[in-house]
């Protein structure tokens, strides 16, 4: 059961009759209200577990007022917003599949998530919003009174991606008026927790401080939101005590969104998330070829070069399956190791003539000490000749490109250095940590892991759950896997928020994103360091510098359909091994 | 930086393609590393190896005694086996560079490590 996904779990009181509901319901069309066809799925599991979330607080810097205005206020607000096509007007924006924005004050700028400060837009903020803000101001509700509005409208099915506002575009104080239907507004911390928050009809949200520089905020695309029956329609956590859940079923939320532009940078106390105070912009989702290429410079090609000395200590212990495949190739084997770090595995089966490349030039080096024949050159061009190896080996290399059509490339080149007949075996990193019920290595070694596990199923009943994909561009689904047709055209994903920011990683925790990067504690003295496999350092204590290496951890299936689109291999075996996805290919 | 592993190697300018076989190699510092003979890898190996081009690579190296083709019943010549196991396996080329035939590019070798990446004009799309 692929996670962070929402399920719906039914207890019948006979097995007779979940028999039944299982023949009738499993498989069956049905047509929702966008009229959308969707499939449903059913699926026995032994029992279902959750996790307690324990007392969750909101997120520091973050209030909720409720019933702030009136419904009459509520009324003459929504009028006052005109949402016609209106192209002369400046203000407005037209509206894709996505929710509706309209601007006053100061025009957003999507592209870079920024303000035109030099030209704000003519009319200011409407007369009904001024007052109001008075009056709030006057109440100590807010501290500062916002020069720029956005207005957005929500129908049901549509959200925003997770995001922070752009800090050197606005101020601290950031306020959000909810009209026409609550909802749930998502408040994430990048150490992954999340923090569910009910925003009532008519109040005000009011982000400031952690809440507003931090955390990101995102609304998911859905129809209906997990409320607490208990608390009805007031504001607050939604907490795991799921004896009191249901749904909610939304309403059509305009929002009223004020903030005050800022005209001097941003000195705020996360540097980290800043984009006055980094040198440069963080990383984010590449949106094109020459994009992926100048992240993969930048997060893994330099960090590989840099920690390459300690790396390669951390990289002794040779993968039982990976040995199995090298030694049972018969003797005289050409083989080639695209990616061979460290030469891990160059050395392992003396009947072979093996040659490994890889992009690091320091980590060929430590190669070439152990006497093994190695080159520098990137994956994606592999100067060998075509059809010249008996087998290849490929072992958490391709996860390191940034879009999918580089990994097929990847993919397309190991299958063109293989003789007809030859081999290949591709290992990378699975966004599902936990399988089968068993934790992987890197789970495992997380001293401070607690809890169970969430949700415990019959694992010979495993099945692959697809739901109807919103075309908003979902940030926060876990795994989607691609149809063929998508590799062959070439898709990139659409964002709404334009530049998504690549989630940070916690080391040993379980992945909430496909995208990603990854801490890398650098240690000098690397024999002190206790070895640790396969995926850095346990270390907490750390005070030396953080490198963050970029991954596309991949979902079940990924990699076999991405095989699959290869029209000269065939897939020999496909599993799991300790965190990682395997393939064995055979070229036609 | 063996011959067998020259022997694999090949240019992958843009445009390039099969014209970038083999690279033409001038080495400037070789040196001679004793492998253990094993007569069953040597021949098995023989079948793989594109003899122009090792021919080609051993007479730029000035190598002497280096077997023009596979001779019948090879697999149990032991003199055979062993010239070809030092021509393929024990001559290393440490510091020299590798010329791409059609497009003219040199690739450095730097302690026996050939460094074959490419700028992005010159990588193939």
């Amino acid at each position: 059961m692929p996670p962070n996904k929402p399920y719906s779990f039914v207890t019948y009181k006979t097995t007779e009759e979940s028999k039944k509901a299982y023949a009738t319901l499993n498989g069956q069309n049905i047509v929702n209200d966008l009229g959308q066809k969707i499939i449903l799925y059913l699926n026995f599991v032994e029992k279902a577990q959750w996790k307690e979330l324990g007392l969750q607080a909101l997120p520091p810097g973050l209030k909720v007022v409720e019933e702030i205005i009136s419904s009459e206020d509520e009324k003459l607000l929504l009028e006052s917003v005109s949402w016609t096509e209106d192209t002369d007007n400046p203000n407005f924006q037209k509206s894709l599949k996505h929710r509706r924005v309209k601007h006053f004050g100061y025009e957003f700028h999507y592209e870079n998530n920024n303000v035109h400060k030099d030209k704000p837009l003519p009319g200011g903020l409407p007369d009904i919003c001024d007052s109001m803000l008075e009056k709030w101001l006057k109440e100590g509700f807010i501290r500062h009174k916002p020069d720029q509005l956005t207005v957005n409208q929500y129908e049901p099915g549509q959200g925003i991606p997770a995001h922070i506002d752009t800090h050197s575009a606005f101020e601290d104080e950031i306020i959000s008026l909810s009209l026409g239907s609550e909802i749930i507004m998502d408040f994430k911390h990048p150490d992954g927790v999340t923090v569910p928050v009910m925003l009532p009809l008519r109040s005000l949200l009011v982000m400031t401080g952690e809440s507003r520089y931090l955390w990101t905020h995102g609304i998911t695309p859905r129809k209906f939101d997990t409320v607490q029956a208990s608390k009805g329609h007031k504001s607050g956590i939604i907490t795991g005590d799921v004896g009191d859940l249901t749904l909610s079923k939304r309403g059509i939320r305009t929002s009223f969104t004020f903030r005050k532009v800022r005209q001097t940078p941003c000195d705020c106390s996360y540097p980290l998330v800043c984009d006055s105070q980094m040198k440069e912009p963080p990383p984010s989702f590449p949106e094109s070829d020459k994009e992926a290429s100048q992240l993969e410079q930048k997060y893994v090609h330099q960090v590989y070069e840099e920690i390459a000395g300690h790396f390669s200590s951390t990289r002794h212990t040779p993968w039982p399956h990976i040995v199995e495949f090298l030694k049972a190739l018969p003797s005289g084997s050409l083989v080639a190791d695209v990616g061979c770090g460290n030469g891990k595995y160059l050395g392992i089966n003396k009947e072979l003539y093996m040659i490994g490349c890889d992009r690091s030039q320091n980590l060929v080096d430590i190669c070439r000490e152990k006497q093994y024949q190695a080159f520098v050159c990137d994956a994606l061009s592999v100067p060998v000749r075509s059809g010249s190896c008996d087998a290849c080996i490929s072992i958490a290399v391709i996860h390191h490109f940034a879009t999918a059509e580089r990994r097929m490339a990847a993919l397309q080149e190991i299958a063109r250095l293989l003789r007809s007949g030859g081999k290949a075996l591709i290992y990378v990193w699975a966004m599902e940590q936990e399988y089968q019920k068993k934790k992987s290595k890197y789970l495992r070694e997380n001293k401070s892991n607690q809890g169970r596990q969430e949700i415990s199923s019959d694992p010979s009943a495993q099945e692959l759950f697809v739901e109807p994909v919103p075309d908003t561009g979902h940030q926060d689904s876990a795994c989607s896997i691609p149809s063929i047709n998508d590799f062959q055209k070439g898709r990139y994903h659409s964002r709404e928020v334009a530049n998504s920011m690549l989630p940070i990683h916690t080391n040993r925790t379980s992945f909430h994103s496909q995208d990603l990067l990854v801490p890398w504690h650098l240690k000098g003295n690397a024999s002190k360091e206790k070895p640790t496999e396969p995926f850095g350092p346990a270390g907490t204590h750390d005070t030396g510098p953080v490198l963050h290496r970029y991954y596309h951890v991949f979902c079940e299936g990924e990699l076999e359909a991405a095989c699959q689109t290869l029209n000269n291999v065939s897939i020999l075996q496909s599993y799991y091994d300790q965190g990682n996805w395997c393939v064995i290919l055979q070229k036609a | 930086m063996k011959l067998l592993t020259h022997n694999l190697l090949s240019s992958h300018v843009r445009g390039v393609g099969p014209r970038g076989f083999p690279l033409r190699l001038q080495a400037t510092e070789v040196r001679v590393i004793p492998v253990e003979f094993n007569p069953d890898f040597v021949a098995r190996m023989i079948p793989k190896v594109e003899w122009a081009a090792l021919l080609e690579a051993a007479d730029h190296l000035r190598l002497a005694e280096v077997p023009k083709g596979p001779i019948q019943g090879y697999e149990q010549d032991e003199t055979f086996l062993r010239k070809m196991h030092h021509v393929l396996l024990e001559v290393e080329v440490v510091e020299g560079t590798l010329q791409c035939p059609e497009s003219g590019r040199v690739f450095p070798i730097t302690r026996g490590i050939p460094n074959m990446l490419l700028n992005e004009e010159e990588t193939e799309t």
